[in-house]
């Protein structure tokens, strides 16, 4: 039982990260019909940039509880290099999507150096915030309280996020945009704006994904490419531009890793793409998507 | 700037008749002629780098049918690279087979072998998620190659040996081999295959890919079979990666896991947009400067990766129809004698 | 920082140097030219960091040579390109020697890469002095009597060495033994060469886990979890990149490694991310050719480490060595060569005198074998946490010569581990 619960919890750790950059693609998907190759640079932005705020932040006498909020808000502070990053992309909407995938993929083969420029190449830790919050210990388990707040931190943000889109008049104006772009348009709503602040967000959900897990981990120049093929699994598995699928997806990868880790730990990553397949031969459309063309 | 509009297709991969004007079967011809006529002025170095280009050369004329003729983008297609560069490797260092001959066509019937499933499930889907499909086979392929490491050796991959041409056996060094005979004979089968592929896409098949691609609801209105078609596409095209991947392997003299990575999926589109997927002979051109910048970016900067990617961009935002698209335009404008 | 990829390092004025090196050769005057050595590194990627680490080496020694006039009297001069995948790197080699037309390759770190470059070499014929990247499998085949192509040491070394440390540190505290490995072939002869020296020194064991994380996992909350079912006293890993500082990071804040004893071969590779704060002491710790902060260090060493640690802030690893090594033994074969023919040395008379040098490295003697694969010398021991770092030392050194952890020449290293008489 007390591994069970140990595997579980590690699962959904991973899960909840993953989560959190596979949001932003499906945002980004949903209204602009963007896949965005460079998620998993937004992803290790976060990452490098947590790091140099956290240094920053001790450095001007910030007590150590202070850690996950300063790398919160670092998140959403370099998220905001989503708004340049949309106006270059901008320029290619009107074309075939392959011409934004691609163009995605050259911001993705440049981040990787801008990282080295600014970062270097040797992997960069956060070390002592890891435990700032000491460890919790329960029915036998022993885990470090960071963990269980990065769950609960994206947790707050997927609820936030499904409210926002749900309840809120923006959230109604983006939908709108998602849903038909001309109707919307045609009664009022700024769709370029609409872009530039969707695109943000779902930028800033990459890097406070990757701001948020640097403690309990590492920032390093492969990061982003290996991210990027974990993240599509997740969006594939849960259908292409349904929050509900991100959550559903990167679930069911968090868990099947780590019952393969525990179970089987030689398939720990062909799993994935067996149940990515599985899922696009029994349901094309993944769980949570639409019908497609 | 312009304002995105809710039009669904827009400016596809450069919409063109261009593709079957005969210009762009001239235009390749000129291409093989001059690489014929290389090695009496180039260096060895610059002859060493031209075979791989072949390699890349017959995969993107197999990927250019996918993209540019059916407007299926493939994010994926280093699979068949791997699979053409692994046959060579299991025949010469496992099976003792060394007749290229022999190889290729092993590599070929490999290639179908794993195109029909892999294409049946693919084929279902358009646009977006055909890449993102292709891309979870393709990092499918990539674990199995890394898992199964009593196999294929793992990360180390496999050896490819030295192959025999039309059963011949040549001695001398390995640089003299691949600049000499070997040269000669990739060249000779990207002709072959060019020749070819001219006449698939100007065939009835390459008329309803074309119909699909601009219009699937009514082709299949019209009676185009559209799912077989696309799934003969993907056929074809994998094999042409395949060949492509032995030309490779015979260069590299290994198979690796690399060559399957998803970024080198990423950089065979790359090759093609740059060459212009709306050409026949784009993407060949494309695969020539892909190689010929690499290598002049790599030698100038460490920072080539930047390098690179910002000429994708530029590329994709101000020439999206890359380089033939720019000839193309410069050639009808001295024709109207402006 | 480096803007400009290719490092020129011109000295002094070579015909200043002959006259500032006196005695050593006349020809030099003649051969003012520059000689020419590529390297080939990683820079980016998981490996990046070491191949940085290789590259700073390998320039700092040029400096230093080059004040010392150089080699045989001519500067040297680095042409550094990026190993990256094999094909690439392939290229890269070639464009080194048919276009840069250097007179020695050195470098490359991933097996992979090279078991593809070093064929090459041999058909090129052309010098190509390895640091790192040579596991076991494939490297027979790959170069059976290398001509041109002088190997560094075996990758399992360190393997080796690490399971004789824990046999003589733990005996009778290892029953449940778990390992958890890169996934890929060094990981796996590591793991299997471990297990194989348990049965040899007669230990009985349980293997109770076995983890495969892909290279670059940055997340192994499961695997800890893992672990930790499986309840083992002794975990063995090689782990190397970032992977490894995750790994102890997310293990100690589980609580995996309480009452549990650890041996990391590669630990010493990323010493600088293995902080004290999640670092449990008297691991066996690996520092494979070069331990930093070695007590009775050689004043090469010393001046080595001060320079380096001053400057970049940050400790230096084997990658150091291994790089200098291979220029080292480089300029000690073709000056002795020189020496003996009056002149500037044949590239056939260098490949036959380097083996015949004793080379002093930063890490310590060493010397290449009659079929020129590397043998120098290892450092690994118990860490401690008390010292002025912020992550482990040594408490005991153990130094081995690599004659003794390596198999000898012409002999299958699975055969040689199950027969040979072991340094216990």
């Amino acid at each position: 039982m007390t591994v069970f619960l140990d595997v579980l919890l590690g699962g959904v750790f991973h899960a909840a990260i993953l989560f959190l950059v596979a949001a932003g693609l499906q945002l980004v998907f949903g209204v602009q019909k963007v896949i965005n190759l460079a998620c998993g640079s937004f992803y290790a932005l976060g990452a490098y940039f947590g790091i140099t705020a956290v240094g920053l932040a001790s450095a001007a006498g910030f007590p150590a509880w202070t850690v996950l909020p300063v790398l919160i808000l670092a998140g959403l502070a370099i998220g905001l290099v989503g708004l340049p990053v949309e106006r270059i992309l901008r320029t290619v909407y009107r074309r075939d999507e392959s011409y934004q995938l691609l163009l995605t993929f050259g911001l993705l083969l440049m981040f990787q150096d801008v990282f080295r420029f600014f970062w270097g190449a040797t992997p960069r830790t956060l070390d002592n915030a890891y435990l700032a919050y000491g460890t919790a210990e329960f029915m036998g388990l022993r885990v470090p309280t960071y963990n269980l707040l990065v769950i609960a931190a994206s947790i707050a943000i997927a609820v936030a996020l499904g409210a926002f889109l749900q309840k809120t008049r923006t959230g109604r104006i983006i939908r709108a945009t998602a849903e038909n772009r001309d109707m919307s348009e045609g009664l009022g709503v700024n769709s370029s704006r609409v872009f530039a602040a969707v695109f943000t967000v779902g930028c800033m959900l990459g890097t406070v994904g990757g701001a948020l897990v640097v403690p309990a981990s590492a920032s390093s120049l492969e990061m982003a490419v290996e991210l990027v093929v974990e993240a599509f699994a997740v969006v594939v598995i849960g259908g292409l531009g349904s929050m509900r699928g991100a959550l559903a997806g990167a679930l069911i990868v968090g868990l099947i890793r780590a019952a393969a880790i525990m179970v089987l730990p030689e398939a720990e990553i062909l799993s994935i793409y067996l149940v990515v397949i599985a899922v696009l031969i029994l349901r094309p459309a993944g769980l949570f998507g639409k019908a497609m063309a | 700037m312009s304002t995105p509009t809710s039009a669904p297709a827009t400016v596809a991969p450069a919409v063109s008749p261009s593709l079957w004007r005969p210009s762009g079967l001239i235009s390749f011809l000129v291409i093989i002629a001059a690489m014929a006529g290389l090695p009496l002025v180039a260096s060895t170095y610059m002859l060493t780098l031209m075979v791989p280009f072949f390699g890349f050369a017959i995969a993107l004329l197999g990927f250019n049918l996918l993209f540019g003729y059916t407007g299926l983008l493939s994010f994926g297609h280093a699979m068949f690279l791997g699979i053409g560069a692994y046959a060579a490797a299991v025949m010469t260092s496992k099976l003792g087979v060394q007749s290229l001959e022999l190889i290729l066509l092993v590599a070929v019937a490999a290639a179908v072998v794993i195109a029909v499933p892999v294409g049946f499930l693919c084929v279902r889907y358009t646009r977006i998620f055909f890449g993102m499909l292709t891309l979870a086979f393709g990092m499918l392929f990539h674990s199995i190659l890394f898992k199964f490491y009593g196999l294929t050796g793992g990360d180390q991959g496999m050896r490819v040996m030295r192959p025999l041409l039309f059963g011949m056996a040549f001695e001398g060094g390995k640089t003299a081999f691949i600049t000499g005979p070997f040269y000669y004979y990739a060249l000779g089968l990207l002709t072959l295959l060019g020749c070819a592929m001219w006449r698939i896409v100007r065939s009835p098949f390459g008329l309803h890919l074309t119909a699909i691609r601009e219009n699937a609801q009514k082709a299949a209105y019209l009676g185009v079979t559209v799912s077989r078609m696309r799934l003969a596409a993907y056929v074809i095209s994998g094999v042409y990666g395949a060949i492509g991947g032995v030309i490779l392997a015979v260069t590299i003299g290994l198979a690796d896991p690399e060559i399957v990575y998803w970024t080198q999926s990423g950089n065979l589109v790359f090759m093609a947009v740059l060459g212009g997927s709306g050409a026949f002979a784009g993407p060949v051109v494309g695969g020539l400067a892909f190689v010929l910048l690499q290598d002049t970016v790599m030698s100038a900067t460490q920072y080539w990766r930047f390098v690179m990617g910002a000429v994708l961009v530029l590329i994709v935002i101000f020439f999206p129809r890359g380089i033939a698209g720019l000839f193309g335009d410069a050639f009808a404008r001295l024709k109207r004698g402006s | 920082m480096n803007i400009s990829r290719r490092t020129l390092m011109r000295g002094i004025g070579a015909a200043g140097l002959a006259a500032a090196a006196p005695g050593i050769f006349s020809p030099a005057i003649a051969q003012s030219k520059p000689v020419r050595i590529g390297i080939l590194a990683p820079r980016s990627g998981a490996m990046g960091t070491v191949g940085e680490c290789g590259i700073r080496a390998v320039q700092w020694a040029t400096e230093r040579m080059n004040k010392d006039g150089g080699i045989a009297g001519r500067p040297i001069e680095l042409v550094i390109e990026e190993e990256t995948s094999p094909k690439d790197t392939i290229e890269r080699f070639r464009r080194l020697v048919l276009q840069e037309k250097v007179d020695c390759v050195q470098g490359l770190i991933s097996t992979g890469v090279s078991l593809g470059v070093a064929p090459v070499a041999e058909e090129e014929q052309a010098l190509l002095i390895m640091w790192d990247g040579t596991t076991q499998d494939g490297v027979k085949e790959a170069m059976p009597k290398s001509q041109y192509v002088f190997r560094s040491t075996d990758n399992e070394c360190e393997a080796v060495m690490a399971s004789l440390l824990s046999i003589k540190y733990f005996k009778g505290k290892i029953k449940r033994i778990a390992g958890i490995n890169p996934d890929y072939s060094y990981g796996r002869n590591n793991w299997e060469a471990f297990q194989q020296i348990l049965k040899r020194a007669g230990v009985e064991v349980e293997v109770v886990a076995e983890q495969w994380p892909k290279v670059g996992t940055m997340d192994l909350t499961s695997h800890v979890a893992a672990l930790k079912a499986a309840k083992p006293d002794f975990i063995f890993s090689s782990m190397l990149f970032a992977d490894l500082p995750v790994f102890m990071k997310q293990g100690s804040a589980a609580g995996l490694f309480e009452g549990v004893n650890l041996a990391l071969p590669a630990a010493g590779w990323q010493i600088n991310q293995l902080k004290k704060e999640f670092m449990p002491e008297n691991i066996v710790f690996g520092h494979n050719t070069l331990y930093f902060a070695l007590p009775n260090a050689s004043p090469l060493q010393k001046a080595f480490v001060e320079d380096y640690m001053g400057r970049y802030k940050e400790a230096p690893s084997w990658e150091a060595d291994r790089a200098y090594f291979a220029l080292a033994a480089y300029k000690a074969g073709v000056e002795a060569a020189a020496k003996a023919t009056g002149r500037w040395p044949k590239l056939t008379e260098i490949i036959e005198s380097i083996p015949k040098q004793k080379i002093e490295s930063l890490g310590g003697p060493g010397q290449f074998r009659a079929d020129k694969i590397a043998e120098q010398t290892f450092y690994q021991g118990l860490s401690t946490n008390q010292n002025s770092y912020d992550f482990p030392t040594l408490k005991t050194v153990d130094s081995f010569t690599a004659d003794q952890l390596q198999k000898p020449p012409g002999v299958d290293f699975w055969e040689w581990l199950k027969t040979s008489k072991l340094p216990v």
